[in-house]
């Protein structure tokens, strides 16, 4: 297929930056971006689910093997992969979503693509971190960990779904 | 029997799901500090290379704290170095060292390769490996000689380290100067302090007094500097003071790390672990 190649391209540079680029920001201990999400987030709207899972693993494992943390990234990966086409249903509409395209602001519209980011985002990063943590005894300090993190992830998410957009056809 | 086979086809990727996301998690449960540090370690022989060339450009920004902090050193060992010199004259040293021999500890050095603090599991990638006679469990300390962590696992070029702001990290500390001492460990919180639990009511730690390590633990030298003294709390039960260590090592900003090993370490354990000892501990 055609646009398999963009595909890879972007699941390569989301591992790179986040391995070289993101895991690095040793700024704050409540600041943890985890773009590489942006690949799930981006795959077209008539992606099969099988095919959702399929790629949620990939990216999931291989996050895991970067940051030796053992199936957490995993698990919320797998999750979002899962929930990503019943949340599309219910912002945008099946029968829109079957015609098949990618996630956009131009496709969804503005404010849509942004709040579709955001759940997905915050699904994520709210399974990441309580994962992480594995306690109860510091609930306020994660929750505060995934709204900074989740706040941070999705401007950045913008800013690559904008590049990766405005570089492919609308409609393949 | 097609009925069924149409029930499958309609489930079948909740039933994917479910089952991936069974194995993930039971794969994530079994699992311990050291199964990710092996991960680690693993994925570090394939990205190593490029973190190192990250690393290295990010150790250029620092050359010059670096430096500075050195310089301290090397002024701080010239001064010993003097009183030594001083005794030399006295004509006494050739006594002193007789009976020395050869030093406890070894000592090597590397950089850091990868590092996070932003993680509740975090974990220090150190370039040396066995390579360079690196084996687990020697101790990883800042270049101004504080606490940084411990290596939990090496391979042949690069080994990980259990940085001292980790959740399973434990080792004990105690109040410079005192004999009271307690277990260090980390809360996950603030990457600027850890806590010291356990430490008896009698110790009345004062804010800005040393912490430093207890030559108990089998990972650190005796009297390596932790932190000072933030601040601290008696528990419910008014037993034991919990407190609040600033640590001197800064952490976010770890580029050169001193690694110490205790040559004796194996020794030890093998003496402690030898049927003579098992016997005596059966009589009781």
């Amino acid at each position: 297929m055609h646009r398999t190649l963009p595909y890879l391209g972007l699941f390569a540079a989301a591992v790179l930056l986040q391995v070289f680029l993101f895991d690095n920001l040793s700024i704050s201990i409540y600041l943890n971006p985890l773009v590489y999400i942006v690949f799930i987030a981006l795959l077209p709207l008539d992606t099969l689910p099988v095919a959702l899972l399929g790629a949620g693993l990939a990216l999931g494992v291989t996050m895991d093997c970067a940051m030796g943390s053992a199936g957490v990234n995993t698990i919320a990966t797998l999750l979002i992969a899962f929930l990503r086409p019943a949340l599309i249903g219910m912002l945008y509409g099946r029968e829109n979503a079957r015609e098949g395209g990618v996630p956009s602001s131009a496709r969804f519209g503005e404010r849509l693509f942004v709040s579709y980011l955001v759940v997905l985002t915050l699904i994520h990063h709210a399974v990441f971190f309580s994962l992480e943590a594995l306690s109860w005894t510091h609930a306020l300090h994660t929750l505060l960990r995934v709204v900074v993190s989740s706040a941070v992830s999705v401007g950045f998410i913008w800013i690559i779904a904008r590049i990766f957009t405005a570089k492919l056809p609308m409609r393949v | 029997m097609r009925k069924l086979f149409e029930f499958i086809r309609s489930v079948y990727v909740v039933v994917l799901f479910v089952v991936l996301e069974a194995i993930a998690v039971s794969y994530y449960a079994r699992s311990t500090y050291y199964t990710q540090a092996r991960l680690l370690s693993r994925s570090n022989q394939v990205v190593g290379g490029v973190h190192g060339l990250f690393a290295g450009i990010g150790h250029y920004f620092t050359l010059g704290r670096e430096n500075r902090m050195l310089l301290t050193r090397v002024t701080q060992l010239e001064e010993r170095l003097a009183q030594y010199e001083e005794a030399a004259t006295a004509e006494r040293l050739d006594g002193y060292m007789q009976d020395i021999g050869e030093s406890k500890y070894r000592f090597a050095t590397g950089s850091v390769v990868a590092n996070t603090v932003n993680r509740a599991q975090n974990l220090i990638t150190v370039n040396r490996g066995h390579r360079d006679g690196i084996v687990e469990e020697m101790a990883v300390l800042s270049p101004d000689g504080a606490m940084a962590g411990y290596i939990v696992a090496c391979t042949e070029r690069y080994s990980v380290a259990m940085s001292v702001l980790n959740t399973s990290f434990r080792a004990s500390g105690k109040l410079a100067d005192s004999e009271y001492y307690g277990s260090i460990y980390w809360d996950g919180l603030d990457q600027h302090t850890v806590i010291l639990g356990e430490l008896s009511k009698y110790a009345d730690p004062q804010p800005g007094q040393e912490v430093v390590t207890t030559g108990f633990s089998q990972y650190f030298p005796a009297d390596v500097l932790i932190g000072w003294v933030e601040s601290a709390s008696l528990n419910e039960t008014r037993t034991a003071y919990t407190v609040r260590v600033r640590l001197a090592a800064e952490m976010s900003r770890l580029g050169e790390v001193v690694l110490v090993g205790n040559r004796d370490l194996f020794e030890i354990r093998d003496l402690q672990q030898s049927e003579q000892v098992e016997q005596h501990t059966r009589l009781k």
